[in-house]
Formats: structure tokens, C-alpha cells, sequence
């Protein structure tokens, strides 16, 4: 599908993306030097105006909440193939994407990890930053030490894909889910599985910790959300909405109490686990087809997602309302990741747009 | 999806709402007391091959540091069930362990004369030494100040007592001699025969309890060093063991008559220029023995609210640790049966209904309560009840709603701020400072609080992976 026109907004100063294997990272013009491509919508559907002032806020007042003011700064290329990840370094320094390790503030290279034998789905981070855990589907997940850059374990034992992977917050355990329908929690110290969990009926889409690693939350094609104790193993709770869409992607809230849920009926969810009901409906993007991730945007006022539509949406946390939407892909965008202390967001796209680009909201307004 | 036709049951049974607040429990791991699980452990979830001779669990309740006859020292991983530091460095037995507040620092004290103190926080594995700490006769045991795990009290097998510190200013060893009273010719002559056999920091850290080989406890002010209190606890004999609530109001000693005595403790003056010290003999509220062998007890932990006492007995036939409701008259709750490898000794987890117990194989085994798995936990929205319910139906149960309004209703609803990131306090840290008692104007809190240790909160333990094994 080629790029509309109309659509078109002029965001770096370079044509067409054509290289494939280059590695590049360009620098975007600074805020104020070019035209404003993020708009900033009030009401779903109307987002292609093309404004000329950022961010019109609706009723200004003194105490307005703080409104995200997104621009672009970095664009990272390189990749071959499509990106389905990216996540940033606990310590924010570093951007890791199916296999590549990336500067989060220059966009270098630091590092291609070669070694899966297949696509890869999923990476992940160790809180210290000392390992990366990549799901593939060639059936294993690796880890990879950041100091020698090696594979120092292969971990066996899915029977089919692996999707998704995380950490736990201690990171002596990984939790990893598949297309062989199971969550597998592992002992990272001696790469050997602890727990087989039968999580659900479907590809698992997502495994999540909770903030002190005592739950584990899974979500897959099934529709259904559920909560485990990792301790013992058994199911806590499951969380579904009346017509199961598949979810495509969970995320516990920083204290543990909601469940931020993206599904395939263009809807992002918040769930309170405890009293299991959704408590907010975030919509407006596209989300039909592909397991897209969403994420808190740094500051946590704000949900931050990709869409289907080639764009990056925020909503308010509260609110639910649309409050910047960011142009600039070529295609899907798949992966959003939020830099865990600065204002900065990271998404990256799928085959048409092998980039990933780094967004960085520089207003000194606002929390 | 027969999903979506539980959802009509709108109308959710109250014993719906109770499943709730087990979930909230089981996710936030706290032992407030709740109808579902027991305040105490009833079966084994797990058995650590070890060689250990005593566990014990640190602060956060996720590691177990074990001590080895051999002298080695190891610390468990509880969520993987594994071994994952080793602290090498004793060649004879390892006497006793403690963990820091903050379970940084691991103390262990060994009959090869040394007590060492570990920082876990150290990249390598043996972790750094942070000190070593050397006598001239074994040592019976070593515990950190609760406050400052630069302060270690340590109890020889020579029966001396000494406050180590290790603080710049305060560094010295003080030795923790018993008042003599000079009038009293024969009790002198009793009391400098007598040797200490039992030490402890009560939890406040603002004191040391010395038990003696005649059946007395001496208070001491940690600051000071000088005796507060002496009291006599008629037909003990043998001093062998001290343990506290964690508020600290309450203690329990076990001695060599094979009898556990609890205690409420008197409020302790502060020390007087003049070194003047209660002299008391202490009524226990309860007695424990062993109800049918009349066995000794080889050691006893409170759970973490003090309402509940472990006790692992020195029967010579199977692994029994006794637990008793203290709340209730000391009533014998339950005899927890470990089999039949001997019990050699007992830890209560810090805020779970969890025991740690040590067999004479060096087995560890890991007691809790088992949670039935709730097999509507797989369906959502689908809540298992006990009883059958009778069902009213509301009086607007099978009106049609417009969409609209249900769309309308539903985005009100929505209107409701959600917080994301309060709340998110770890339980275990929060029980941990709970124990606070005294102000922190106190002057032997203060005095302790001084050139503070670097135990922190939040420092994290870093995953070393194992060498491939083939």
C-alpha cells in the first residue's frame, strides 16, 4: 500500500526509505524548525488535519493537565526484516529490537546478535541491564550477556514458537509463552524450565510480572487474560470481556492493581484485577490484525500505542481521550516502547518501514 | 461462548466478594489474617537438600541463608530452588547466621573461631567479605544490631559476651560483664561462676538479653553496655535460648529444664550515671513442654505478628515442631510431623504462615499453607460458591436496555480517575518497618543510627549463571 499523499507529512529532510542493510540513524530537524506533524485530535476519527500550531488545547486553562508534545528526533535504520520489538535498557541508555542494540541517545549500532536460527518475536531485559532475552521461533529463547555480547543460554523446552518473554523483577526467572499454548517460567541461573503452566487454548501472546514477581499475567488468541500465582503455579484469576477478542498484548500497572489489555477489536483495556472489570476503554487506532504492543508513556499520564493505521497514538490516562497521534511510518507500527526516565518514545514499524524512530517530547510544561 | 451467559449473573452472591478478597491476599502476600488460609503452616511444600544445621529466612522472606557442618554457607533462592551464592570461608561448623534489615549483609559465626560478615550485593560469587571478626575460642553465636549492621553482638563459647562495632568512631570490642554486687557475699560467689550461654538483641535494638548458666537473664543497654536489669527465672537452670516478638514486648527462653517460658517484658529505664539496674524475677505467662516425651526443644521462632509459637522439639523419634496459639492461653494448636529425619531447627518466615525446619540429614523443609486450586479461577467472570445460592431475580433483571444508554452508562463509568502507582509499597518491606517501635528521637536509637550502615533498601542481587553441566 503506498504512502497517500495527502497523508504525507514532511517529518525528515531524506526521500524514500530504500536501504535495506545500512546502518543509519538519521537526525530530525528540532522541534520548532520544521512543520508540526503531531496533531493533536480531540475526537477519534478526525486526526489528518494538518495544523500549524502544536498541540491547540481546547480550553487552555492554568491547571490543564499535562499534554504530550511529541516530536521526532531520531530515525534508526538497519533492520532487514520486519521489527516485532523494542524495548529500552532498564538504565534508558541503551534500545534493544530483534536482534539489534541500538544508543538510545546517538542511534549507533552497538550490536547485531546473530545466533536464532529463525524470526524472532520478543526481547526482553534483565532489570540490571545484564542480559537480553530474545523469544524466537526456532523454538528457543536466548539470553545474551550485554558484556561479551554472547549467547550464554539457550533455553529448551517450548514445542512450537516462542512469542513473547519477560523477566521477572529479580530476573532469576523468565517467563516465556508460545504458540504451543503454555507459559513456561524458567530458572535463568540454570537455564532449565520450572513451571509448565496450561495457560490457554491459543498461541499466548503476552506473559507480564507483576512489580514483585509474584504474578505472572498471560493473555493469547483464546481472548482471555489470566492471572497466575508464581509461586505455586495456579490460576489466580480470568479476566474476559464478553466476546473475546484476541488480546495481542498485557502489561501490569506499576503498583499491580490493572491490567493494561491491547486487543484485536481496535480497543485497549484497563482492568482492575481485583474487581475484574474494566475500568477504562481506551479507542481510536487500529488494531485488527497484528499483536501491537501499548505501554504507560514516560510520566504514566498517558497510554502510548501503535496502530495498524501507520501511526502512534497517546491517550490520557483518565480521560481516555486522544490527545497526540505521531505520523511518520510507512506501515504497521508494531512497537512502542517508553524510555524509563526521560520523555522519550521509541516505535518501530513493519516491512514497508524498517525504522524505528525515536520521539522525544522536549515541553517543559506539564508533570 | 458460554463466557458471555455467565455474565448475565449480574447480581454477584456476597460469598462472590469474598473470593475477591482472597485474591487480593494471595497478591499481595500479606498474613492479615483472612478465612481462607491458616495463620500457621499444616504441610510441606518442599524439601532443599542442604547438609545445613540451621536455615534462616532473610527479611523479605524470599532467600534462606543455611549453614553447613563443613562450615560452608548457602544462600537459597526461594522462588527458583536454587543455590545461589556460596560463602566459602569457615573451615569448622557454622554456629549460627543473620540476616541485615535489608538482607544485604549475612553474618555467620563457626566453632573455627571467626565470625564473618558477607555483602550479597557483591558481583562475584563467593560475595566479598566485608569483615572478619577473630577470637581466640569458638563462637556460639553472632547477631547484627537490628538497626546498624555495623554493630554485632557476639556470644563465645567461653562464655563472654562482647558488643563488636565496627563504626569508625565506636570501633572496639566491649566486653558485657555482670554487675557484681559486693554486700552480697554468697550470691557473688554464685554469680562469678556464672557464665552467659544465651545473647540477643531485642528488636528495638536498644538492648542485649544474656542468658546465664544459672537461670538468669541481664538486660544491658546496647549503648552503654551497662546492665539495666537482672532477672531471675526460678528452676530454668541453664539458660539455652531467646527469642522475641517482633514488637518486642514479649519473649520466650528456652532452658535446660525443657521448659519454654514466655514472658511480657517491664519497660527498661534508660541507664542511670550511677549504673543502677532492676533486680526481678520474671513470672513466665505460659509454660510450654513437650506434651508427650518430655523432650527438650532445640529452638522456637514467633510468627510474625507474635500470635503464634513455634516450637521444634528435641524428640529423638520424628521431626515435630508444636505450635501454640499465644493469643489463647498458650493452647496447643497443632503438631506439625516432618517425618523421620530429626528436626535440628525452626524458623518462622517474616510475614508469611511459613516455616523453615532444619532435619539432622541437613534437609531443609519449607512448610506452608496449600491453597486448593480453584478450577473457576480458569473462567472469567465464574465464581465457585460453597453452597447453592438462591437467586432473586432484580426487578429490572430482563429489561431490554438501549444501547446507547448502556454505551453512555458505561463511558461514565469510565469517568473515574484510576491510580497506577500508589500502593505499590512491597509487603515485605512494609512489614519490615512496621517493627519500628521507638521514636527516632530515642537516644540509643540515635546512638545506633550513627555512621549508618549501607544496607539499603532496593539494592538487587545479581543472577550469576551457572557453568553448563553436562
Amino acid at each position: 500500500m503506498d504512502v497517500d499523499p495527502e497523508e504525507h507529512k514532511p517529518d525528515d529532510g531524506s526521500p524514500a526509505l530504500d536501504e535495506q542493510d545500512e546502518l543509519r540513524a538519521e537526525s530530525l530537524p528540532a522541534e520548532g524548525a520544521q512543520e508540526p506533524i503531531a496533531t493533536t485530535a480531540l475526537s477519534p476519527p478526525a486526526q489528518d488535519s494538518a495544523t500549524q500550531t502544536p498541540a491547540p488545547v481546547p480550553q487552555p486553562n492554568p491547571e490543564s493537565p499535562y499534554r504530550p508534545n511529541y516530536r521526532p528526533t531520531l530515525m534508526l535504520s538497519g533492520h532487514s526484516r520486519s521489527i516485532s520489538s523494542i524495548k529500552f535498557s532498564p538504565d534508558g541508555k541503551m534500545l534493544a529490537s530483534c536482534v539489534k542494540l541500538w544508543d538510545a541517545e546517538t542511534g549507533d549500532i552497538v550490536h547485531t546478535f546473530e545466533g536464532h536460527a529463525e524470526g524472532i518475536s520478543d526481547v526482553a531485559w534483565s532489570n540490571n541491564g545484564e542480559f537480553l532475552a530474545s523469544a524466537s521461533d526456532d523454538k528457543t529463547v536466548r539470553l545474551w550477556s550485554l558484556e561479551t555480547y554472547a549467547v550464554v543460554k539457550v533455553l529448551q523446552g517450548h514445542t512450537n514458537f516462542v512469542f513473547c518473554v519477560n523477566f521477572s523483577p529479580s530476573s532469576a526467572m523468565l517467563a516465556s509463552g508460545g504458540f504451543d499454548e503454555t507459559v513456561r517460567v524458567w530458572d535463568v541461573a540454570r537455564g532449565k524450565t520450572l513451571k509448565t503452566l496450561p495457560a490457554h487454548s491459543d498461541p499466548v501472546t503476552a506473559v507480564a510480572f507483576n512489580h514483585d514477581g509474584t504474578l505472572i499475567g498471560s493473555c493469547a488468541m483464546d481472548g482471555l487474560i489470566r492471572i497466575w500465582d508464581t509461586e505455586s503455579g495456579q490460576c489466580l484469576k480470568t479476566l474476559a470481556d464478553d466476546d473475546n477478542p484476541i488480546c495481542s498484548h498485557i502489561k501490569f500497572t506499576p503498583n499491580s492493581r490493572f491490567i493494561l489489555a491491547s486487543t484485536q477489536d481496535s480497543t485497549i483495556r484497563l482492568w482492575n484485577t481485583q474487581t475484574s472489570k474494566c475500568v477504562k476503554t481506551y479507542t481510536g487506532h487500529t488494531n485488527r490484525t497484528y499483536c501491537i504492543f501499548a505501554d504507560f508513556a514516560p510520566g504514566r499520564k498517558h497510554i502510548v500505542s501503535g496502530s495498524e493505521d501507520m501511526k502512534v497514538y497517546f491517550w490520557d490516562l483518565q480521560t481516555r481521550e486522544i490527545v497526540q497521534v505521531l505520523d511518520g511510518h510507512r506501515d504497521v507500527v508494531i512497537a512502542v516502547a517508553s524510555h524509563p526516565t526521560r520523555r522519550l518514545i521509541a516505535s518501530a514499524a513493519m516491512e514497508k518501514d524498517l525504522t524505528i524512530r525515536l520521539w522525544a517530547d522536549e515541553s517543559t510544561d506539564g508533570a | 461462548m458460554g463466557v458471555s451467559r455467565l455474565r448475565t449473573l449480574r447480581h454477584r452472591p456476597l460469598l462472590v466478594a469474598l473470593a475477591e478478597v482472597y485474591l487480593d491476599v494471595i497478591a499481595m502476600n500479606r498474613t492479615v489474617a483472612n478465612i481462607f488460609t491458616s495463620p500457621y503452616p499444616t504441610a510441606i511444600q518442599t524439601s532443599l537438600e542442604s547438609y545445613a544445621t540451621i536455615a534462616r529466612f532473610d527479611p523479605s522472606g524470599k532467600l534462606i541463608a543455611a549453614g553447613r557442618q563443613d562450615g560452608l554457607g548457602v544462600i537459597w533462592d526461594l522462588a527458583t530452588r536454587g543455590q545461589v551464592r556460596w560463602l566459602e570461608g569457615h573451615v569448622k561448623g557454622i554456629t549460627s547466621i543473620d540476616w541485615s534489615q535489608n538482607s544485604r549483609y549475612v553474618l555467620t559465626s563457626s566453632k573455627d573461631w571467626n565470625v564473618i560478615i558477607w555483602d550479597l550485593a557483591s558481583d562475584t560469587d563467593p560475595p566479598h567479605r566485608q569483615a572478619t571478626i577473630r577470637f581466640d575460642v569458638p563462637v556460639v553465636s553472632a547477631s547484627f544490631h537490628p538497626r546498624n549492621c555495623k554493630i554485632v553482638l557476639v556470644l563465645l563459647s567461653s562464655g563472654e559476651a562482647y558488643i563488636v562495632d565496627l563504626r569508625k568512631e565506636y570501633r572496639g570490642r566491649y566486653e558485657l560483664c555482670e554487675v557484681q554486687d559486693e554486700s552480697d557475699d554468697e550470691g557473688q560467689m554464685n554469680r562469678s561462676r556464672a557464665v552467659f550461654t544465651a545473647a540477643r538483641f531485642e528488636p528495638s535494638g536498644k538492648h542485649v538479653f544474656l542468658g546465664t548458666s544459672l537461670g538468669y537473664i541481664l538486660v544491658f543497654n546496647a549503648r552503654t553496655k551497662t546492665m539495666v536489669a537482672r532477672h531471675k527465672i526460678s528452676g530454668a537452670g541453664i539458660m539455652r535460648g531467646l527469642e522475641f516478638v517482633a514488637s518486642g514486648r514479649r519473649m520466650v527462653t528456652n532452658s535446660s529444664d525443657r521448659v519454654l517460658r514466655q514472658f511480657n517484658l517491664p519497660i527498661y529505664p534508660s541507664p542511670t550515671a550511677d549504673n543502677e539496674y532492676i533486680e526481678q524475677e520474671l513470672e513466665p505467662t505460659h509454660r510450654f513442654n513437650d506434651p508427650i516425651s518430655k523432650v527438650g526443644w532445640h529452638a522456637m521462632s514467633y510468627s510474625p505478628d507474635g500470635e503464634w509459637l513455634a516450637g521444634g522439639a528435641a524428640d529423638d523419634a520424628s521431626h515435630k515442631i508444636y505450635i501454640w496459639d499465644t493469643a489463647r492461653e498458650g493452647l496447643l494448636a497443632s503438631t506439625l510431623d516432618g517425618g523421620r529425619e530429626l528436626l535440628a531447627y525452626v524458623h518462622w518466615h517474616p510475614h508469611k504462615p511459613s516455616i523453615a525446619s532444619v532435619t539432622n540429614l541437613g534437609n531443609i523443609l519449607i512448610w506452608h499453607c496449600p491453597t486448593e486450586e480453584r478450577w473457576g479461577a480458569f473462567a472469567g467472570g465464574f465464581e465457585e460458591v460453597d453452597e447453592n445460592v438462591e437467586y432473586e431475580e432484580r426487578e429490572d433483571e430482563f429489561d431490554i436496555e438501549d444501547e446507547a444508554d448502556m454505551a453512555r452508562r458505561k463511558m461514565l463509568e469510565e469517568e473515574e480517575d484510576v491510580d497506577i502507582e500508589d500502593g505499590a509499597v512491597d509487603s515485605a518491606i512494609s512489614a519490615v518497618d512496621q517493627s519500628r517501635q521507638p521514636s527516632e528521637n530515642d537516644e540509643d536509637v540515635l546512638w545506633a543510627l550513627e555512621e549508618p550502615d549501607d544496607d539499603a533498601q532496593g539494592w538487587k542481587m545479581k543472577v550469576i549463571l551457572e557453568d553448563e553441566q553436562d
